[in-house]
């Protein structure tokens, strides 16, 4: 509830406001054009359509509830709260289960199932993660906006990100450019730490539920701690 | 009771909120603060640090993608 200055100043302030444009015109254009985009993908190639369909709606949960990996990761540090890192947590564990099931699925049609033939992403893990990660958190806190992050405020019109995608382009150029120095050097001497070949499908399944669970309890303590902090 | 105006037109996203900050221990209580941002972050991370602190605070969107954010400080 606001109070009754702010309440004042409103009424005042909405009075004063121009007419707004009407968006919806455009909003029908571009969700006819998306579906006809959709349409010719499915006749020409299958997987193409869901990447197109699945991107747009990515994009829109996104912007319509202002998730940002940036802010999660940063606002814990910079002003003490915890709500998007929470959020962070909250989909980690929706795609542990969802993971668990496809790979999970995978084991069962072939029992003697090779580390590379499970569906996901299995790389290498070493000091090339964290300083990958490091190079990658300072960037993004920096440009305002991680990779999805920048393609969703460029979407909304945010002018400010362009600047910030083509620093991106020229990063992943010059990234893919000298790859494979990184890769002889680093990345493929490193191994690959896959759990459940470690303690089997359903302890690890519960491991990282459980981690990703007492890290959320952890966030939400800090966020709590950090109120009554603040509150002198 | 003073009212205090913040321009943060173009600001990248944390800025906006360390900007209120600042603004706000300044202030007294009582006090308007009128954010001017068109950073649709600012509206979310700006709320919920002000209710977090509890003090008083709406916005209104003002053009396309333009708001204004009123922050009353209550203690």
């Amino acid at each position: 509830m606001s109070s009754s200055k702010i309440e004042e100043l409103k009424k005042q302030r909405t009075k004063q406001l121009r007419k707004r444009k009407n968006q919806l015109p455009y909003a029908r254009v571009v969700t006819v054009v998306a579906l006809l985009v959709y349409i010719v993908l499915i006749n020409y190639n299958l997987k193409f359509s869901s990447f197109w369909i699945i991107g747009i709606l990515m994009g829109v949960t996104m912007q319509r509830a202002r998730f940002c990996f940036t802010a999660g990761f940063r606002d814990p540090i910079m002003v003490g709260s915890t709500s998007l890192l929470k959020a962070v947590l909250l989909a980690f564990m929706v795609s542990t289960i969802g993971f668990f099931i496809i790979q999970y699925h995978a084991v069962l049609m072939n029992p003697d199932y090779l580390l590379i033939d499970i569906p996901g992403q299995l790389k290498p893990v070493g000091v090339h993660t964290a300083f990958g990660g490091i190079l990658f958190g300072g960037g993004m806190v920096i440009a305002g906006g991680c990779a999805s992050g920048t393609l969703m405020r460029i979407g909304e019109g945010y002018m400010l990100q362009l600047v910030v995608l083509m620093g991106f382009i020229v990063g992943a150029l010059i990234g893919s450019w000298h790859f494979p120095f990184w890769d002889r050097l680093l990345i493929s001497q490193a191994p690959v730490i896959y759990f459940p070949s470690y303690f089997g499908f359903f302890p690890s399944l519960i491991i990282q539920l459980v981690s990703l669970g007492s890290l959320y309890f952890i966030a939400d303590w800090y966020d709590k701690k950090n109120n009554i902090m603040k509150m002198m | 009771m003073e009212e205090y105006k913040l321009d943060c037109l173009y600001e990248a996203c944390p800025i906006p909120l360390l900007k209120a900050l600042k603004q706000l221990k300044k202030m007294e209580i009582g006090d308007l603060l009128i954010m001017h941002t068109d950073h649709n972050c600012s509206i979310r991370n700006v709320v919920e640090w002000t209710k977090k602190q509890g003090h008083e605070i709406d916005y209104i969107e003002i053009a396309e993608g333009e708001w204004e954010i009123y922050i009353e400080k209550v203690k």
